[in-house]
């Protein structure tokens, strides 16, 4: 592991929390149905507590993104309501979407700007003062130990560091609410469980997390409660153990297979028939 | 300085700094083609024709350049920007920020804009060496500039965001804008145009805006400078009014 924390500051630290209060993400009976008649989401509730490390596990399709996107504003809900502490997410969307920063699923950085450019807009766009920003991006470029190329234009940096770009931009504003969608698909061992000390650190300094995965032992590491989420609604939710154990199997994964309808898939079985 | 105004500054510094970082291409191309145009029809066919309405012909030609540098800048920045940005993704970034529909709308408005009015002062600042070019009615210029600048960016943000390749945002100029603009009059005065030329260039828009930058520079006019004001205002702010409801609906920006 080459490029890890390299100090001890603490790279998030949220501001303390504000008057409105209420549970980090609070989603109710959340309607999603696109233009083509696809209802990417059934009335989803959901409620993640302030400080948890949340979990959303499914597979591809079954509503995970779409629901990150309606918490986001990058989608606009059919029905229901999602509040940020307490704040409306949906209306009047202000303070929930300055208490939320997201990392998403695609490397969507703007290849006409520097990093350091990328994290001040960034930190502009969420109303930090000049003075503010300067310094919070420099420490988030040298916490990812990104700082050498601070002023290198996105394009040409490596898959890794490109996402580690992605998790410094969306701290930038210092979020209470982490989303991180799908951040460790398509990466290499290194990445991965670098980005896993990245992310459990941030949680141990209060910021509330809800990680989207397709890998299960991610889940199982990093997530303090997990939902499954299948063909647009949660149809469980709990601790590894009580997934594992309301399934009757012996893992998050096999717990997982039996909410896919797939359990003779599972590792459990293979290892029964091998020689 | 707000929030809000600390906001909308990031909006618009990100969008001038994306044209300054190309400039070559964004600024100083349409400067080339610029003088390109004074040069081959001002100088070289210009001494052939003469006067128009008692007017050197390539001062006759200069109102309408600066007006076509500053509508086809505002509209390629802001159609480009745009469509480049949903394309990577990238906007998601600006998107999920606290802006509003709003803020997010006049800030992609005021790149093109301000890159179309920046191509513009060059090329008025260097005609003006070049040639003793007059201004005349500056009442009537600078609303004139300023309306056909914003209307060509609202008409770039309309096709950014429609755009879902970057086909469309050149079909859009090359085969609607330019016709429209270099039909409308920028090298000739449509009252030497044969019929039916004449007549159907009365129904080019863009005709009307050449007219009311002309009258600003030179005094000389064949339209209607009061009607084609309010016109043009009024096509400017239903322009607007659609972007914003766009906008507001998240129309294919926002799924």
């Amino acid at each position: 592991m080459t490029a890890m924390l390299r100090d001890d500051r603490a790279i998030s630290a949220p501001p303390p929390a504000d008057e409105a209060g209420g549970p980090a993400l609070k989603i109710d009976e959340l309607v999603k149905r696109y233009p083509t008649g696809t209802e990417a989401l059934r009335g989803v509730s959901l409620e993640i507590e302030t400080g948890e490390f949340f979990g959303l596990l499914g597979p591809n399709g079954a509503g995970k993104s779409t629901l990150i996107h309606c918490t986001t504003g990058l989608a606009r809900p059919t029905s229901g309501s999602i509040s940020v502490f307490g704040h409306d997410a949906i209306e009047h969307y202000e303070q929930a979407r300055l208490a939320v920063g997201l990392a998403p699923q695609e490397l969507n950085l703007d290849w006409f700007l520097t990093l350091e450019e990328t994290l001040d807009y960034h930190g502009g766009y969420f109303g930090m003062p000049k003075r503010e920003r300067r310094e919070r991006s420099r420490e988030l470029l040298e916490a990812f130990s990104l700082g050498a190329k601070k002023d290198d234009r996105t394009r040409t940096l490596s898959g890794g560091m490109k996402r580690r770009l992605i998790l410094a931009r969306a701290l930038m504003h210092r979020p209470r609410l982490l989303i991180l969608d799908e951040p460790t698909a398509g990466v290499d061992v290194e990445l991965r469980l670098e980005l896993w000390q990245y992310v459990q650190r941030i949680n141990e300094e209060g910021t509330t997390i809800l990680l989207t995965t397709h890998y299960l032992e991610e889940a199982e590491q990093l997530c303090d409660r997990v939902a499954f989420i299948n063909d647009g609604g949660i149809v469980a939710q709990g601790t590894s153990e009580e997934l594992a154990g309301g399934y009757g199997v012996a893992s998050l994964e096999d717990a997982y297979l039996e909410l896919v309808g797939r359990k003779e898939l599972s590792r459990a079985k293979i290892s029964d028939v091998a020689p | 300085m707000s929030a809000g105004q600390i906001r909308f500054c990031a909006l618009v510094r990100r969008e001038v700094n994306r044209f300054l970082k190309i400039k070559r291409q964004t600024v100083g191309a349409p400067l080339l083609e610029t003088f390109l145009y004074i040069s081959v029809f001002g100088a070289a066919l210009g001494s052939r024709i003469d006067e128009l309405h008692g007017i050197d012909y390539v001062v006759f030609i200069i109102p309408g350049l600066i007006m076509m540098a500053w509508a086809i800048n505002a509209f390629a920045n802001n159609s480009s920007s745009i469509l480049q940005q949903k394309f990577q993704r990238a906007i998601d970034d600006q998107l999920s920020s606290p802006a509003s529909p709003l803020e997010l709308l006049l800030a992609f408005s005021l790149g093109g804009f301000l890159r179309g009015m920046l191509v513009a002062m060059f090329t008025f600042t260097a005609a003006s060496v070049l040639v003793d070019l007059p201004v005349e009615h500056v009442l009537v210029l600078i609303p004139a500039l300023f309306l056909v600048g914003f209307f060509f960016a609202q008409l770039g943000v309309l096709v950014g965001v429609r755009a879902e390749q970057f086909d469309d945002v050149s079909f859009a100029q090359t085969f609607v804008l330019q016709p429209l603009i270099f039909l409308g009059g920028v090298f000739y005065s449509a009252s030497l145009l044969p019929e039916p030329f004449q007549t159907i260039t009365h129904f080019n828009p863009v005709y009307y805006m050449i007219g009311l930058v002309r009258y600003g520079f030179l005094g000389y006019t064949e339209t209607n400078v009061a009607l084609s004001l309010t016109v043009l205002s009024l096509a400017t702010l239903a322009l607007f009014a659609l972007n914003h409801r766009l906008f507001s609906l998240g129309y294919r920006l926002r799924a």
